[in-house]
């Protein structure tokens, strides 16, 4: 299927926007807003897709809401702060953006808070409901984000999920004020799955092995890959290692690939870890023994990744996802938004180059944003946290990064992004070249009929079934 | 709820499948047994490092020091920084990593990279007298309780102080040095591939270290005045040794130690926040299986863990960091004085 | 005997129950505790910005029954116990995984299951540590700890690392009604169930409380007393010394079960990072101390105290040469730090007459001059102190001459 589905981006995004518009345009949310008890201003156009960059009719309503505090749950701190980092300044600039426009609907501005989500999360999201937040995004763990899941339905504030993205999350829940934006681990591992395909070919794949984090979003990463990689390349895993996170310590496991030379090795080592492990991989000669190590999050961790290992690797060895957002897609020059994103993410502190983690950020805040527009244009007055939780449901919008929906399983898919790492003298930093996009219905089971939540394939149900 | 559909996957492992007979029978093949096993002494090696300094400080000060896996963190920090002065491409950089093997050269380049870290882990020395100078001294005729709180009370302060000076990403030499120190064949020369020559440079070091270690307190004056100390204190004070200062001593030489096998696990990875946690946490297991405050123990301890941690990565991966804390619940059940019994009289 | 007020050595002594009279301080300081422990929802909501906060305070509550039960060993039998969190796990696990896998929800059968649990793993785990006292006592309780901690983070059935939310998944039903039930009152977290759970807990550490009063008065806990001092002896006296350490390990445990139990009905969710870690554990132990271990209530007060620190002390961030960093830990560090040097007896222990803070304050009271001395003698022994390190580098640097 892969030849037949995967573009190597022939058409402009331009193009597959206009494709896409259409659809959502006819299945934007008016039903379940009304359903939620908006009845004022029902007739009012749709806007179909609101736009970030300045809202085109938004000041034909006067909606009387004072500032729109916002706050983000994402870490600050400690070793996955490379991660959260990038959210965070994902999020600042997409209220940076907003607020330039004139704000929401052109009149209300937004404020956002950051809190360190390393301990105690619940307790500091709980705190931002204290304090009357509008609306929190957020967090980065997927332990956390289990845990919040529940607080956010008891608090009845919508949430836009950045990251946290443990596939059963949102399976066989019916939840009304929680989202997540960020592709979950299902669809980031398949598009690692298709691109290994492509890029090494099923029938050249006889074993694989993987190397980690050895803890749950690690063990499921490789539980999924496993199933997909038997499904598809039948193909046998003939050794799985789960070090600690920060263990900095690899040389056991490289030792054993090294003897079992598979065909594959993945890798959803995030962060140092990943730049650690790719170090002494390379150290260790592990790239001679093996065709590919691909990696579902290495370019997360872009900033950490060594320049050497990245040159001294064969071409098209070290293979990396890159979720639902690659800046480099549309191609520098063809999407004068998509330009000025990756020039305004490289202007703020600490963003070498924007990762899937920053859009993880600046997708939530407009995923909720936008969907607010919407909600305003219908009801022609700010809506309530049920209207815009209704809103939200079935909503589609653009980031610079491309299109993307929030279906109605509150869990949001974009496409997969996928290719080879290289290094890039001029920015100084790891890039991703020929980028395979898989879309969302390749490398996810389609949402259709999820509103009846026990109809709904799970998305490991779904890579078994391959 | 959520574990029902993982369970579906977990099935397709071939690892539980097959279960631990497949993975002896893995570890068992010639070449990855030698490989995995010098992987686990080289680990065992840094481990007694560490344990090192934590067993002698309990067996002479009779202090259990919470703060010294945190030692370690910062040896390898302060390793980070030293080493990028030295190595890197300042102006006070000594020498910058051949890029290809040149006898002398290459070894020119180890000698600095070994003198960057005994320059780190000389810096703790005044940090571990501090320490026990200021903070421990006065405490040592108090309820022994109060002493884990005072040296967690130290693991937090310097665990802290470490984030603030060096903030949450890891700090790491850059590549090309380590690959500067692998160009140098050795392992390659016994026509064993697969384990890097930088860890055959942390092997010789830290055996060195540890042999020097042994001689120091069986052969020179001051270590035999510390194993007297150890043994008995009031006779030791009785010959005119001032037990003040030995102590400060014992402190700073656990200091050393601990800095230093951070300093040389620097030079192979990477400086993390969190690693001084694990590293404390796993010398415990050392010094108990070894038997509190025994050098011995300490040797045997930690290369027993060492090597039985990396096998067990290759024979059932999911029991990797359980298996340290069985082997010590066993030993303390079987042996609870542990393999050697206490320090002093036995080294 | 009923409750009442007499006189005893000029003292006025106020009577709760049969054999445990008060005195007015501590009456007035108990009576003011409950007070604000039970108006706690209203106290945070006119805090307002005011770092007083429920769910920190809860966590202190309940670790801090936790610390209670090891208190019984540390004080009594003088053992510490650097493996506590395993109890506290064992019962907040209990009650996860019997709403999440067996739909259990009624709270009261649920912390009665976590009771059981945690008494079944202090048998066992109390049974092996028998023999040690000391640090042996506290590494193998460590050990037990984190084999356990190890064990439950590997387990998929358990969740792994996320660990597991604490409501029963059914289908067709909303998240808020999947949760437990405490008196027929879904405990969703909300303000009305969450003030109902947290007056349900205050009572259960109240009967706790009173249940470890008569346990420490009673010849049981004089023995262990006798025990903690000299094994020996006690042995020679006659005391069956084994079963007694044995009894108090379990009864201690069960503290911790309870606190585990009634975490998971608050915070429906367990992780084993936040309830089996060694960290856990050593916390538990600190709460003790600093609230006082040799005093009954001290521990509880500690677990407040502990949480509300760690809670305000991390909103303080300063920014160092890597950018901003939160000085929680370095506070916390601060803090044990001044109970190691100034107030050895912990909060409870140095409110009491004989404690620093209490024959310090008679002292200023008398006498207020005497505050100049204080900070004299404070500042001298800083200067000791620095003047000692500096020597000492100097002797190891350059031999002494």
């Amino acid at each position: 299927m892969t030849d037949e589905d995967t573009t190597t981006d022939e058409r402009t995004a331009a193009e597959k926007r206009s494709e896409r518009i259409s659809v959502s345009e006819g299945s934007t949310t008016r039903r379940n807003v009304l359903k939620a008890g908006a009845v004022g201003a029902a007739t009012a156009a749709l806007a179909g897709c609101s736009s970030l960059l300045g809202g085109d009719d938004g000041d034909s309503v006067n909606i009387d809401q004072d500032e729109v505090s916002a706050g983000l749950l994402t870490f600050t701190e400690g070793a996955a702060a490379i991660l959260g980092q990038q959210a965070q300044r994902g999020a600042e600039m997409a209220v940076e953006w907003i607020n330039d426009a004139g704000g929401i609907a052109g009149q209300t501005t937004m404020s956002l808070e950051t809190q360190d989500e390393g301990s105690n999360a619940v307790d500091k999201y709980n705190q931002f409901i204290d304090d009357g937040k509008d609306v929190t995004f957020g967090p980065i763990s997927s332990g956390t984000h289990e845990e919040l899941f529940q607080e956010i339905e008891t608090n009845q504030v919508v949430n836009v999920g950045t990251d946290g993205t443990v596939t059963t999350l949102y399976e066989g829940e019916d939840p009304t004020y929680s989202f997540r934006f960020q592709n979950y681990d299902v669809m980031e591992v398949m598009a690692s799955v298709f691109e290994i395909l492509e890029r090494v070919g099923a029938d050249n794949i006889d074993t694989v092995a993987g190397v980690n984090p050895g803890y749950s979003f690690g063990q499921d990463e490789m539980g999924i890959f496993e199933t997909a990689i038997d499904r598809l390349a039948d193909a046998e895993t003939v050794y799985s290692g789960f070090p600690d996170l920060g263990s900095g310590d690899y040389a056991s496991h490289i030792s054993s690939i090294n003897s079992e030379e598979p065909d594959v090795v993945f890798s959803s080592l995030w962060g140092g870890d990943a730049s650690t492990f790719l170090d002494q991989a390379f150290q260790r000669d592990m790239f001679d023994n093996v065709q590919a190590v691909a990696g579902p999050v290495f370019y997360g961790s872009a900033d950490a990744i060594s320049e050497d290992v990245v040159k001294g690797v064969e071409r098209g060895k070290i293979l990396s996802g890159s979720r639902n957002y690659y800046w480099g897609i549309p191609e520098p020059g063809r999407s004068p938004d998509s330009d000025a994103l990756y020039d305004a993410a490289t202007g703020q502190d600490g963003i070498t180059v924007p990762t899937a983690h920053y859009m993880s950020g600046f997708g939530a805040v407009t995923a909720w944003a936008t969907a607010v527009e919407a909600a305003i244009d219908i009801l022609g007055e700010f809506p309530d946290q049920e209207q815009i939780a209704a809103t939200l449901e079935g909503h589609g919008f653009y980031t610079p990064g491309g299109y993307y929906t929030m279906n109605v399983d509150h869990q949001c898919r974009g496409n997969g992004y996928a290719g080879v790492l290289q290094w890039d003298d001029n920015i100084g930093a790891p890039v991703i070249e020929d980028v395979n996009i898989f879309s969302a219905t390749q490398i996810s089971p389609s949402p259709t009929g999820a509103l009846t939540s026990q109809n709904e394939q799970t998305g490991e149900g779904w890579v078994d079934s391959l | 709820m959520v574990t029902s559909s993982i369970a579906l996957l977990e099935a397709n492992s071939v690892l539980l499948q097959s279960g631990i007979i497949e993975g002896l029978q893995n570890l068992l093949q010639p070449d990855t047994f030698i490989v995995q096993t010098i992987n686990g002494i080289r680990f065992g090696f840094i481990l007694f490092l560490i344990a090192a300094g934590l067993t002698v400080i309990l067996g002479i000060l009779d202090v259990l020091n919470l703060a010294h896996g945190e030692l370690y963190a910062l040896g390898a920090y302060v390793a980070a920084s030293v080493g990028g002065f030295l190595v890197g491409e300042g102006t006070a950089a000594i020498m910058a990593p051949p890029s290809s093997f040149d006898p002398v050269t290459s070894f020119a380049f180890v000698g600095v990279l070994i003198l960057a870290a005994l320059i780190s882990a000389l810096i703790l020395v005044p940090i571990g007298v501090v320490m026990e100078t200021v903070f421990i001294r006065p405490i040592y005729e108090r309820d022994q309780v109060y002493q884990l709180v005072l040296t967690f009370a130290l693991l937090l302060i310097i665990a802290n102080m470490i984030e603030f000076i060096w903030g949450s990403n890891p700090q790491k030499l850059d590549l090309s040095t380590k690959t500067a120190v692998n160009d140098i064949p050795t392992f390659e020369l016994l026509g064993l591939s697969g384990v890097p020559s930088i860890v055959t440079l942390i092997m010789v070091v830290s055996l060195v270290v540890g042999v020097g270690l042994f001689y120091f307190f069986s052969k020179t004056k001051t270590g035999r005045i510390i194993r007297a100390t150890a043994i008995d204190r009031e006779m030791a004070t009785a010959l005119g040794v001032s037990p003040d200062r030995t102590f400060t001593l014992v402190f700073a030489l656990g200091a050393f130690l601990a800095g230093f096998g951070g300093a040389m696990e620097l030079v192979r990875t990477a400086a993390n926040p969190g690693m001084g946690e694990s590293a404390l946490v796993l010398s415990f297991v050392v010094i108990v299986v070894g038997g509190l405050g025994s050098l011995r123990g300490a040797v045997v301890g930690a290369l027993v863990i060492g090597v039985l941690q990396n096998w067990m990565t290759v024979v059932e991966p999911s029991l990797e960091s359980a298996a340290p804390f069985a082997v010590m619940v066993i030993v303390l059940l079987v042996k609870p004085e542990g393999l050697f019994g206490t320090w002093g009289e036995r080294t | 005997m009923t409750p009442g007020i007499s006189r005893e050595d000029g003292q006025l002594k106020i009577r709760i129950m049969k054999g445990m009279e008060l005195t007015v301080r501590e009456t007035l300081g108990l009576v003011a505790g409950l007070v604000i422990l039970f108006n706690l929802p209203t106290i945070t909501t006119l805090a307002g910005d005011l770092p007083i906060r429920q769910r920190p305070i809860y966590r202190g509550i309940v670790f801090g029954l936790a610390a209670v039960g090891l208190n019984l060993l540390l004080r009594h039998s003088e053992l510490v116990s650097f493996g506590h969190a395993a109890f506290f796990g064992t019962g907040a696990y209990t009650v996860a995984v019997l709403v999440s896998d067996y739909q259990v929800k009624s709270a009261t059968v649920l912390l009665v299951a976590a009771i059981v649990a945690a008494t079944l793993m202090a048998a066992l785990i109390g049974y092996f540590t028998l023999p040690h006292t000391g640090l042996y006592f506290a590494l193998i309780t460590l050990a037990f700890g984190q084999l356990l901690f190890s064990i439950v983070k590997g387990q998929r059935a358990l969740g792994g690392t996320d660990g597991i939310s604490v409501r029963t998944g059914e289908a067709g039903v909303t998240i808020l009604e999947q949760f437990p039930t405490l008196f027929g009152i879904q405990l969703t977290g909300q303000e009305v169930p969450n003030t109902i759970l947290l007056w349900f807990t205050l009572v259960v550490v109240i009967i706790s409380m009173l249940v470890m009063y008569r346990i420490v008065k009673s010849p049981f806990g004089r023995a262990l007393d006798a025990i903690g001092q000299e094994r020996t002896r006690a042995r020679f006296l006659g005391l069956p010394v084994k079963r007694y350490v044995w009894a108090a390990f379990i009864i201690s445990g069960i503290y911790g079960g309870i606190g585990g139990g009634l975490f998971a009905l608050y915070f429906r969710s367990v992780a084993p990072g936040e309830t089996l870690q060694v960290f856990v554990s050593g916390d538990i132990l600190y709460m003790a101390i600093l609230g006082g271990f040799g005093t009954l209530t001290g521990p509880l007060i500690g677990g407040i105290v502990l949480e509300t620190l760690a809670n305000i002390a991390n909103e303080v961030v300063f920014t160092g040469p890597a950018g901003e960093t939160q000085m929680g830990r370095f506070i916390t560090g601060a803090v044990l730090l001044l109970i190691v040097f100034v107030f050895p007896k912990g909060i409870v222990g140095s409110l009491k007459p004989g404690g620093r803070v209490f024959e310090g304050a008679k002292t200023l009271k008398n006498d207020p001059t005497v505050a100049g001395p204080w900070f004299r003698q404070f500042g001298q022994v800083t200067v000791e102190a620095a003047k000692r390190s500096v020597k000492n580098v100097r002797y190891l640097l350059f031999g002494v001459k």
